[in-house]
């Protein structure tokens, strides 16, 4: 009497059972099955192998190099334990570099999660005027090019005798500024570039989301008399809450690495040491002092860093993120 | 009533206003490159500012194909961005649909093993991975470049799999009816019907491998060797063209325009796979 639901599977068995039956003749059909069950194994196992060489397998390989003083070159690598992890305290351009580490994340996280979301909300209103698509591109555009062209393009700029900022500046009867080359303006230059070439992809993220929100809630709203600020406070706001979250905690655990291509064409970490950050000091370790033990140490570090940023974000950011 | 109206005309035109300012700020970087680009030397350094070339200087390209092999970076840059773009697209175009069709054991395990990938800094993996290259012998290769490249992936396999879940199941079931198999419907079936995402992942990742700088920039090194991206620093580490700014202008412009031209073409597309996608984070 429980036939009912045994039923249905009967149904389908002929057809099954057919198949199971030419699988036995064919070694090819048989081989076919196999490959069948295993499809999926199959087709991840391209990417997930490449990430597992190229991803997980490198950051247990720094953890290994780090307990070794090694040159690169040499064939002998000495094992110094946590020499590589301790030494670092001492050493005056990783102390500034950690300065400078923390000096991206208080001026950029700001500039690069409220700046797109203000120039999103400004671009909201206008959406059905052509002049917002011409807005949106120019605004964009700096994203599309790489780094080290955008940096290119701004030491030009920057130049402190032939550079169009400081011509201004003169022809305003100011004094020549050193962009790149006076200790306390420098890292401000890094921050304009940077801010330039990424503001784009956030600004186009805020406004996906900002499209995203249903057209009859806040039709709703407005029936019931809400004000425009008051939409955007109470209905727009909150639905928009996971993209800035999103675009929160990527910049929270990019930004050190995005101005890494300014700081390497504009001012190679300096004047001083003051433009340096830790990926740049990462860098400097394993690419121009050749100390893989000490930068794979950095790179033990920073990746510990991130990850504890990333779950506190995650902890702590479920709060207010509604997820509509 | 009259009021109001031309206070939203007032509110509506400072609006404008303003963005012009903010967009003209963004733009005059280019402005500025395609200005120098074409200006002989003694118009570039003048006492006073000169928004626009006088006369057109072309010169400062085959100058700067003279001093740096230009030419071959640019063969470079092509070559490697469309192999690492193809590479991408066969790697994670599968992997998409295993994790938006498929059942298995796993899953879950595999989905978060990729996804995880997004929080990895690139810089960690950079030292270790340049002791590897430099042991499999794949220094000064493009191989080299191109292999450690591709599991830079997580973010398309994300975008993929999204397009591919919104896919009615009958599409499939009709498929599995014809007697097509795991891969027949991948091919058949799948892909034809997410192409707008896979455009997207393809001009995506063609950008991203055209502007990739510290990977490429260690891997290969010689004048020969260096793509547009990493032949720049040539520039600005040499005395004497470090001065050169109308070249080097010039060289920007050909890393620049590539990106620029696809961005402008495939604008729409992009926007929308990141509208459709529902980047919710």
């Amino acid at each position: 009497m429980e036939n009912t639901s045994a039923s249905l599977p009967t149904i389908a068995r002929p057809r099954q059972h057919e198949r199971v039956h030419v699988a036995h003749i064919s070694l090819a059909g048989r081989i076919g099955k196999q490959m069948e069950s295993l499809a999926p194994y199959m087709l991840l196992l391209p990417l997930v192998s490449l990430i597992l060489l190229f991803v997980y397998w490198p950051l247990v390989y720094s953890f290994y190099l780090s307990f070794f003083d090694w040159n690169f070159v040499t064939a002998n690598k000495p094992f110094v334990g946590f020499d590589n992890f301790t030494r670092m305290w001492n050493d005056r351009r990783f102390l500034e570099s950690l300065n400078g580490t923390w000096k991206y994340f208080v001026i950029l996280v700001p500039i690069q999660v409220f700046l797109p979301l203000g120039l999103a909300l400004m671009l909201w209103p206008i959406r059905k005027s052509r002049m917002q698509n011409t807005y949106r591109f120019v605004l964009f555009s700096p994203t599309v090019i790489a780094y080290s062209v955008a940096a290119v393009l701004w030491l030009w700029i920057f130049n402190p005798l032939q550079g169009v900022l400081n011509k201004v500046l003169i022809d305003f009867g100011f004094e020549r500024i050193n962009w790149l080359s006076d200790p306390d303006v420098a890292i401000w230059s890094i921050v304009i570039v940077a801010s330039w070439k990424t503001i784009g992809f956030h600004l186009l993220l805020y406004l996906a989301a900002l499209e995203a929100v249903p057209t009859d809630v806040i039709e709703a709203a407005s029936i019931d008399g809400a004000s425009n600020w008051e939409t955007m406070k109470s209905i727009r706001f909150p639905l928009i809450t996971p993209t800035f979250f999103f675009v929160l905690v990527t910049t929270v655990i990019s930004v050190n690495d995005d101005v890494f291509g300014a700081i390497n064409v504009l001012t190679d970490g300096g004047p001083f040491n003051s433009t340096s950050n830790i990926v740049y000091y990462l860098y400097e370790q394993g690419f121009v002092f050749f100390q893989i033990g000490s930068a794979s140490a950095v790179s033990v570090i920073v990746f510990i860093a991130t990850a504890l940023l990333t779950w506190v974000q995650f902890r702590f950011g479920e709060r207010f993120v509604h997820y509509g | 009533m009259d009021s109001q109206r031309l206070g939203s005309y007032a509110s509506k035109w400072s609006l404008h206003i303003v963005l012009i300012v903010i967009c003209l700020a963004t733009v005059f970087p280019f402005l500025w490159m395609f200005s120098t680009m074409l200006k002989p030397a003694d118009e570039i350094f003048t006492k006073d500012i000169q928004i626009l070339p006088r006369t057109l200087e072309w010169a400062n390209f085959s100058r700067a194909l003279d001093i740096f092999p230009v030419l071959r970076w640019t063969w470079n840059s092509f070559g490697l961005s469309i192999i690492i773009t193809a590479g991408k697209l066969l790697i994670s175009v599968p992997a998409a649909y295993a994790f938006s069709r498929l059942h298995f054991r796993f899953k879950p395990l595999l989905f978060a093993v990729v996804l995880v990938t997004m929080i990895v800094p690139g810089v960690v993996t950079t030292v270790p991975n340049y002791v590897m290259i430099n042991h499999f012998g794949w220094l000064n290769t493009w191989i080299g470049v191109i292999i450690p490249s591709l599991p830079g992936t997580a973010f398309y396999v994300f975008l993929l799999r999204q397009n591919m879940m919104t896919l009615p199941q009958e599409l499939v079931d009709a498929g599995r009816v014809d007697g097509a198999g795991t891969y027949r419907i991948l091919w058949d079936i799948i892909i034809p019907n997410v192409k707008p995402t896979i455009a997207v992942v393809t001009i995506l990742s063609f950008l991203g491998a055209w502007n990739q700088y510290l990977w490429p920039l260690l891997v290969l090194s010689g004048f020969e060797n260096r793509t547009l991206a990493t032949g720049m620093p040539f520039f600005t580490g040499n005395a004497e063209s470090a001065q050169m700014w109308g070249p080097m202008m010039a060289t920007a412009a050909m890393a620049a325009l590539p990106p620029l031209i696809v961005y402008a073409i495939f604008q729409k597309q992009i926007i929308n796979a990141f509208v459709t996608s529902g980047i919710k984070g």
